[in-house]
């Protein structure tokens, strides 16, 4: 990605040392395989030793394999998976360096991968089930790539990824290490913001969308019957349904076991948010990497006034995994909560009554709080929500607001705007409308203005452009914690 | 180039450098490509039809289909003239403006510190007529920032441009 002065190749931090992952991990990784391997061969083989006493023949009617061949093949299979797991264990290793972390892999195809530490996006601690059993953690750092992960640290032991974020962390903040102890981190003290109890992530799978989509199926099955005047074949409903209960049970165990015991908390090094009741996973979000916020609502929560929070993080893009665990930032808070979490995430609003003009956002209407919202000749194209669609531009960030039955607002920082666009399309221009979308980095946010009087928008596009270049200029340094001065910086950031 | 006319949805002050009229020669080749393929497929049930090997098939659907296509086909050769003269850049003090669309338009504006890297491409048919496509990358997928039909030369100075522009006020994400 970036070019590296030829020096660092030389020289790569000599006295840095590699390390090496934890022993046990290929098989944590690997153990889907083995249990393959033992369910397709071995089960056939088990039978027949215990129940008939027998090996089995070769051939259809051939000879009965001697036990000892039987025993010898065993052995060779798994000494064949334990030189596997040693080989993969042993040419993995990974290093951290000052400005990098490196990590080598691959017995045959060599990977050597280094990212740099100030490009950091976010920091991942995974504990999947089997891991959780050893107390290994996988470690996974992300850089500005939607992709997969920069690095992945598979599996370390759980106070040893802690350490390593922490230094990770520390170093790409630019905290200056103790000379005395250069190996001495101290994992930067962090403050409890909101935990979200057991009942409200149940309460919140229970309203999710999935239940709006079980309540249209029944629904659409009960007119069916309706229409056909006749009690529908009972078993041919059963064959149709069972598949489709397995999946909206998947669905509701997702959203259920992803946003389980959900807890945020705030420190120096960025957001901190830990979740999952079998695979936890603690994630760390530095200052600044935050690209765009969703607030949305969607209908049967209103009832509750529960909202969820997404985020666009450059280093995760959009999460298809775990029904988008890693880009919720709130997996449903009342709207008191969803104040705190923004208040991390844009520590300045900008505006000098932050808690009417949010609230305007996700639930508010009209033009109050100074919203300017879609014209009243706009209404034929958003029927529902003419009256919520709309936006306000703070000092430090654009709040786009829209949606009536799925309520909806994105909150976007001047700094982190990337491009923005002007669309009309024929009716929109007959109504003197235009769409004004905003261009963040891959996630599940996506921010866009709709059906703006024309002036106004094009002003708000003018306006917005001008706003972005001058908060890119006054936007912190990524070295967070270290007050660099802009020329030195500037160098730094050069590709 | 000339500037073009101006368009409700334009940004004020703002004087466009249209792309070169030879893409609209370019479009209209490969319209015809598509048109003639298109009007092969949909042609073939009347060709049946004439052939007695279809002939329960409605006449109005046999010859229907190819006329739809005929209509369609001119329709979009019409607009080609016009869509190429509707796209436009501009280059301001902190970024690149573009436009595109006559139907559906689209005005965007991209900060050169934003920009990631900047591609050109030349296809065979560009390259015989000295044309380029220029592609603008952010960090943003959705920045579907592309300016097609290009004068080499001038695809090659913009690059440039660019590529220095985006240096000098590169911001980070």
């Amino acid at each position: 990605m970036t070019e590296v002065p030829v020096k660092e190749y030389t020289d790569p931090d000599a006295g840095d040392r590699w390390h090496r992952v934890h022993p046990v991990s290929p098989m944590v990784k690997g153990w889907i395989g083995i249990i393959a391997v033992i369910v397709i061969f071995g089960r056939g083989l088990f039978e027949d030793l215990l129940v008939d006493g027998r090996t089995p023949r070769i051939g259809p009617e051939g000879e009965f394999l001697p036990l000892w061949v039987l025993v010898v093949l065993v052995v060779v299979i798994a000494l064949l998976f334990a030189l596997s797991f040693f080989l993969s264990w042993y040419f993995t290793r990974y290093q951290v360096t000052n400005d990098h972390v490196r990590i080598n892999s691959g017995v045959i195809f060599r990977q050597h991968r280094q990212a740099r530490l100030d490009r950091v996006q976010a920091i991942d601690v995974v504990q999947p089930l089997l891991a959780r059993l050893f107390s290994l953690a996988e470690l996974k750092f992300e850089v500005a790539d939607s992709g997969s992960s920069a690095v992945r640290l598979s599996y370390l032991k759980l106070s040893e990824a802690q350490l390593l974020r922490a230094t990770i962390l520390a170093r790409a903040a630019g905290v200056k290490q103790d000379p005395e102890h250069p190996d001495e981190v101290a994992e930067a003290p962090e403050q409890s913001v909101l935990e979200l109890p057991p009942r409200r992530i149940i309460g919140a799978t229970l309203l999710s969308g999935t239940t709006i989509f079980v309540l249209v199926a029944v629904v659409a099955l009960a007119v069916v019957a309706l229409v056909l005047d006749e009690p529908l074949p009972l078993g041919a409903v059963l064959a149709g349904a069972v598949p489709f209960l397995f999946a909206m049970a998947a669905a509701y165990w997702a959203t259920f076991s992803n946003s389980f015991n959900f807890r945020a908390a705030i420190s120096p090094d960025g957001i901190r948010l830990r979740y999952g009741l079998l695979e936890t996973r603690a994630q760390t979000v530095p200052p600044g990497r935050v690209q765009a916020v969703g607030i949305v609502q969607s209908p049967l929560w209103r009832f509750a006034g529960w909202y969820k929070m997404q985020v666009n993080v450059a280093g995760y893009g959009v999460d298809t995994q775990a029904s988008g665990a890693r880009t919720t930032l709130l997996p449903a808070g009342t709207s008191n909560e969803v104040m705190q979490m923004l208040a991390l995430v844009l520590p300045d609003p900008g505006v000098d009554e932050p808690f009417e003009v949010f609230g305007a956002a996700i639930s508010g209407q009209d033009q109050d709080c100074g919203f300017i919202t879609t014209p009243r000749r706009g209404r034929i194209l958003s029927l529902l929500s003419w009256r919520r669609n709309g936006f306000l531009a703070t000092r430090t960030a654009l709040i786009c607001r829209s949606g009536w039955m799925w309520k909806q607002a994105q909150v976007v920082p001047h700094e982190r705007t990337q491009s923005l666009a002007l669309h009309q399309g024929p009716l929109t221009r007959r109504l003197g409308l235009a769409d004004v979308v905003l261009h963040s980095t891959p996630g599940p946010v996506s921010a866009k203005i709709w059906h703006a009087d024309l002036d106004t928008a094009r002003r708000l596009f003018d306006e917005q452009a001008e706003r972005a270049a001058s908060a890119r200029l006054i936007s912190p340094p990524e070295h967070w914690l270290e007050q660099v001065d802009r020329g030195e910086e500037a160098d730094h950031g050069k590709p | 180039m000339r500037s073009q006319a101006r368009e409700p949805i334009d940004p004020a002050n703002v004087e466009w450098t249209r792309v070169s009229d030879k893409l609209i020669m370019l479009r209209i080749i490969g319209w015809l490509i598509g048109f003639l393929i298109a009007l092969a497929i949909f042609s073939i049930p009347l060709v049946l039809k004439l052939l007695g090997f279809w002939s329960e098939l409605p006449a109005f659907i046999a010859w229907g289909l190819p006329a739809v296509v005929l209509i369609i086909g001119i329709w979009r050769l019409l607009l080609i003239p016009r869509q190429v003269r509707a796209i436009g850049y501009a280059e301001r003090h902190e970024d690149l403006l573009i436009r595109q669309g006559l139907f559906f338009q689209r005005v965007m504006v991209v900060p050169y510190g934003r920009m990631q890297y900047v591609d050109i491409s030349v296809g065979p048919i560009e390259r015989a007529v000295g044309l380029a496509s220029l592609k603008l990358h952010t960090a943003s997928p959705t920045t579907n920032a592309t300016l097609v039909g290009l004068p080499a030369a001038e695809a090659a100075r913009l690059r440039e441009q660019l590529s220095s522009l985006g240096e000098a006020k590169l911001a980070g994400l």
